[in-house]
């Protein structure tokens, strides 16, 4: 687990700093600083629950950047554990949830349920520019959208929609060159499940994994005869998505 | 979560020099009612807040998912500042992006509760580590803000000098032993400031629905009465009736 951070006043002022440059250009290496959330979107938030006389210490605000920062920690290592634990390499939001509801967040895993399934709406509308490639890298539910993309796109117009999904997400540098287009397609078939039922949502104690079960049956319901076709097995669904995931991260995840 | 108990051992002197209770002479309560009824205020704000903040989450958008409250470039730096992190998903920065602004709005909340608390305007240091030793959940953060110990604050004993002499007006001083101050029973609500209510409603209310605005709103009434006994003190405008000690 992480240590504490240092709450000195040249610390937020670095902060600030940072703030300021990373709006001319990202910086490569990581620095004391880029442990910390940008001090004015943390004041800006810190505001939404303030009335407005109030005023907010130097200290205190420097005091909540910490917190956030060892916050991100503390459930980052516990969902990593999970993931070692079950033998993945990839963190996924599911894992954070359940990191969260573990270490007694549990006011948090609703609405943030709620917010990732209207994230994955919001994907699922724009998955014509091919931002559902990108979200099949992370989980299986999104495969779903990946491998439906297959019979629609050239596997060259999804290369280009790919990159620049991450472009716009991500910003600031130049996309690293994606793998050829071959990888993609093989990764794309075995992504395609056999049928709905094996992909019921595995979180059924959020509300929002419950939406999220409907919102996929709907999306899914008029292509269930070509679900006939594809691997076999959930079992054996697994673990080639295991090893796709990895040739799927040519952005540089790690 | 359940909150821990809360440490009163310095509120009763402050919060009778500050606060007579008038009308009712002499009949100072048993310390578990005021206590009581300041946890119930203070959970019923935080209710609010998480059914608030449940409602927010269905209506986000495609321009909320754009334009983060944080950068997810500093939140995926922080995940990998563990070794041990090899991969993240696209997903995980954008959820922990919507968990860190949870995050921060509720420990903020938790932190300026402790600010009224001491008659304060301003958030400090200690009001976040107070925060953070009363709140369970935050048991991982005692380490990140050491808690200095509790102390008399010169500020709130200047305050209540103060406002002792004109709140005793006709009285022999103030009651040493009184409790915290809550309103007292079948007494009508004093009038509001206008500085209080206008000012808390659309932080975090805009856009509301009817339900939890009105519960929010009572919850702020509340807080409101005790501000404007804490000025009325000060001010010699609300009626004094210091009883006798306990």
């Amino acid at each position: 687990m992480e240590a504490g951070y240092p709450g000195t006043a040249a610390n937020g002022a670095a902060a600030d700093g940072n703030g300021g440059a990373q709006q001319a250009a990202a910086a490569p290496a990581i620095r004391e600083q880029d442990r910390l959330m940008p001090i004015a979107n943390v004041i800006r938030i810190m505001r939404r629950v303030l009335p407005a006389h109030a005023k907010i210490s130097d200290d205190a605000k420097e005091t909540i950047q910490e917190c956030v920062s060892e916050y991100i920690s503390f459930i980052t290592g516990e969902a990593n554990e999970r993931c070692q634990r079950e033998q993945r390499k990839t963190i996924t939001a599911e894992d954070v949830l359940w990191a969260m509801s573990r270490l007694g967040f549990d006011d948090y895993v609703e609405p943030l349920g709620v917010y990732l399934h209207r994230y994955r709406e919001f994907e699922g509308e724009s998955r014509g520019v091919g931002v559902g490639v990108g979200a099949a890298r992370g989980d299986h539910h999104h495969g779903h959208v990946g491998g439906m993309l297959k019979s629609r796109a050239q596997g060259s117009m999804v290369t280009h929609h790919d990159m620049q999904m991450h472009a716009a997400m991500y910003g600031g540098g130049a996309v690293p060159p994606p793998p050829h287009p071959p990888p993609h397609h093989h990764a794309f078939h075995q992504l395609m499940p056999p049928h709905h039922g094996q992909y019921a949502p595995p979180y059924d104690m959020y509300g929002g994994e419950h939406g999220m079960a409907a919102y996929y049956g709907g999306m899914y319901a008029p292509g269930s005869g070509g679900d006939g076709s594809g691997s076999s097995g959930s079992g054996g669904a697994g673990t080639p998505q295991t090893v796709n995931f990895e040739h799927q991260h040519p952005f540089g995840y790690k | 979560m359940d909150n821990q108990q809360l440490p009163y051992a310095g509120q009763p002197a402050a919060a009778g020099a500050g606060a007579p209770v008038p009308g009712v002479p002499g009949a100072g309560g048993p310390p578990a009612v005021p206590h009581h009824h300041l946890l119930q205020q203070q959970q019923a704000q935080l209710q609010a807040f998480w059914a608030y903040q449940r409602q927010e989450a269905e209506r986000a958008s495609a321009s909320d998912f754009k334009n983060h409250q944080l950068p997810l470039a500093r939140i995926k730096k922080i995940m990998k500042a563990d070794e041990d992190v090899r991969m993240i998903s696209a997903e995980a920065p954008v959820l922990f992006a919507k968990a860190c602004e949870l995050f921060i709005l509720e420990l903020t909340i938790r932190s300026w509760l402790h600010a009224e608390e001491n008659k304060r305007r301003t958030l400090q240091r200690n009001d976040v580590a107070a925060a953070i030793a009363r709140t369970d959940v935050f048991d991982f953060l005692v380490d990140i803000v050491p808690r200095e110990e509790a102390k008399e604050e010169p500020g709130s004993a200047l305050g209540f000098a103060a406002g002792g002499p004109a709140g005793a007006v006709g009285a022999a001083g103030p009651a040493a032993g009184l409790p915290y101050y809550y309103p007292p029973m079948g007494q009508p609500a004093p009038m509001m400031p206008a500085w209080h209510v206008p000012a808390w409603d659309p932080a975090w209310q805009q856009g509301a629905a009817p339900d939890v605005d009105q519960g929010a709103a009572g919850s702020f009434s509340e807080e409101g009465q005790q501000g404007f006994a804490g000025h009325g003190g000060a001010a010699a405008s609300f009626p004094p009736a210091p009883p006798s000690s306990e």
